[in-house]
């Protein structure tokens, strides 16, 4: 006997779905091709998959309540891991997550940017073009290694949406980290790599207010492709951006920082070194990045802030700039979540 | 109560998986909840509190991710360096949700005694009691843990 189905509409009806009942909304979607970011295949543990239900919407299970916020619950957001279809539903999914795909490519170099942080530039063979607005993220698919499971993490794109055949990313080493150890000690030059995306609503705004960008380690990226649409779509935009490290060491596109900046009277950049050696040769800012900030713009109110960085820099960086007097939404930011 | 450590599907998430290279358990091979009354006992043999164990280790753990990765001193010999990481992860133990996954590493500079705190493995003690397998990167042993921050 054929099961019962249902209507899923998808913004507005964008896209309609028919679902079998009882299946869960996230594998009625992938059967879809609708790829919802997914870390942990559907098990209610990494809270990433979430969809916006308007209608139709069964309880909120316990997994979901500890993973959404009462804020995002009260907004009807939930996980669609853990939605078992039992009647009509109509959900709401961002633009860019109904344009996300999988993709293959091959990877064509790899460099050490850092001590633990490497560049990769991956060509894409299928599809061979991607299409994002740069500050978006793709998902990263580790196969098994060493007994290790197949893991999927986030990274942000650090290639110009120009480059339609390549993703370039930057991986930090994360110790005991499933995907980032792949990367450093397994992932060869001439290699397949797997992805999905273009993922995340992070991304320059229409505005023409100057804007303070800072980021931290691997945070670099969304940002070094952001500057460069820019440049290419000259867009002439008051830019300043500030990029903590630990020593010189840590530093990374700082050539190609200072070029740009020599070409782009309207960008400024401003490393600031936290633990840089007092007798070093160093002529730049030092401290933590939220001191320096602070100290250039004691009123930033007239700004927008973008971040990229670690959950700590991004809820000091928060602190630092409402109490400049930058309203709160005017600083964006992906934590990845 | 009953700690859910002795659910299945707990012991299951224990293990090594696609969010955790190692699992929580290292190279243990006591059960998990042979591993909680063990600690357990350490920590009344020494008459440490639970509640004062764990603010100490969140103390810690904020006041070194307030420095960025500055290496501050928490006590005369006791450093500690925050290694900033982007990202979450899921607790094992289901409904607990995600948690940063920046890393502390406690240092006592004569001895080279080390311990790494995540917001993790502090919530796993705090509200199971675990603190990890013996061999596990990110066990805290609550012994060494009141010596060095105590």
């Amino acid at each position: 006997m054929e099961s019962k189905k249902h209507s899923i509409q998808i913004n507005n009806g964008e896209r309609t779905l028919s679902a079998p009942a009882g299946d869960s909304l996230l594998s009625v979607l992938f059967k879809n091709g609708i790829l919802v970011p997914s870390a942990c295949g559907g098990n209610g543990r990494c809270g990433f998959c979430r969809v916006n239900i308007t209608e139709g919407a069964p309880d909120f299970t316990d997994s979901e309540r500890s993973l959404i916020s009462e804020t995002d619950r009260l907004d009807h957001v939930r996980l669609s891991c853990q939605i078992r279809v039992g009647s009509d539903l109509k959900i709401e999914l961002p633009a860019s997550t109904l344009k996300a795909k999988h993709f293959s490519g091959i990877l064509e170099e790899k460099s050490p940017l850092t001590s633990d942080i490497v560049g990769l530039y991956i060509r894409l063979v299928n599809p061979e073009e991607i299409v994002f607005v740069s500050g978006q993220y793709v998902q990263l698919r580790s196969p098994m290694y060493n007994g290790r499971e197949s893991s999927i993490r986030a990274y942000s794109i650090a290639s110009p949406p120009s480059d339609k055949n390549h993703i370039e990313l930057n991986v930090r080493f994360v110790p005991n980290g499933i995907c980032s150890t792949w990367v450093f000690q397994h992932l060869q030059v001439g290699q397949k790599i797997n992805l999905t995306g273009p993922y995340g609503d992070f991304h320059l705004s229409e505005s023409s207010a100057p804007a303070i960008f800072i980021a931290g380690g691997s945070g670099m990226a969304p940002f070094h492709s952001i500057l460069r649409d820019m440049a290419e779509r000259k867009i002439r935009r008051e830019v300043s951006y500030f990029f903590g490290a630990r020593t010189q060491a840590d530093l990374f596109y700082t050539d190609k920082l200072n070029r740009f900046r020599q070409e782009n009277p309207w960008f400024r950049f401003i490393p600031a070194l936290s633990n840089e050696p007092e007798n070093s040769d160093w002529k730049g800012e030092r401290g933590l990045i939220t001191d320096v900030v602070a100290r250039h713009f004691p009123d930033c109110s007239k700004h927008e802030a973008y971040l990229c960085g670690s959950p700590g820099m991004i809820d000091s960086c928060l602190n630092v700039l409402t109490r400049g007097g930058m309203p709160k939404d005017k600083i964006y930011y992906d934590k990845f979540a | 109560m009953t700690n859910p450590i002795n659910d299945e599907a707990v012991k299951t998430n224990l293990h090594a998986s696609k969010f955790s290279a190692d699992g929580f358990l290292g190279n243990d091979n006591r059960s998990p909840e042979e591993i909680v009354a063990a600690d357990e006992q350490a920590m009344k043999e020494r008459g440490i509190e639970l509640r004062e164990l764990v603010a100490l280790l969140k103390s810690a753990y904020q006041k070194a991710r307030d420095a960025f990765g500055v290496e501050i001193e928490l006590r005369p010999g006791v450093t500690a360096v925050y290694y900033e990481s982007m990202g979450w992860i899921p607790s094992p133990f289901p409904g607990d949700g995600v948690f940063e996954k920046g890393e502390v590493t406690i240092t006592e500079t004569q001895t080279g005694r080390q311990l790494i705190l995540t917001p993790l493995a502090i919530h796993l003690i705090e509200t199971y009691r675990f603190f990890q397998g013996i061999g596990c990167r990110y066990r805290i042993d609550p012994v060494v843990a009141v010596e060095l921050l105590g």
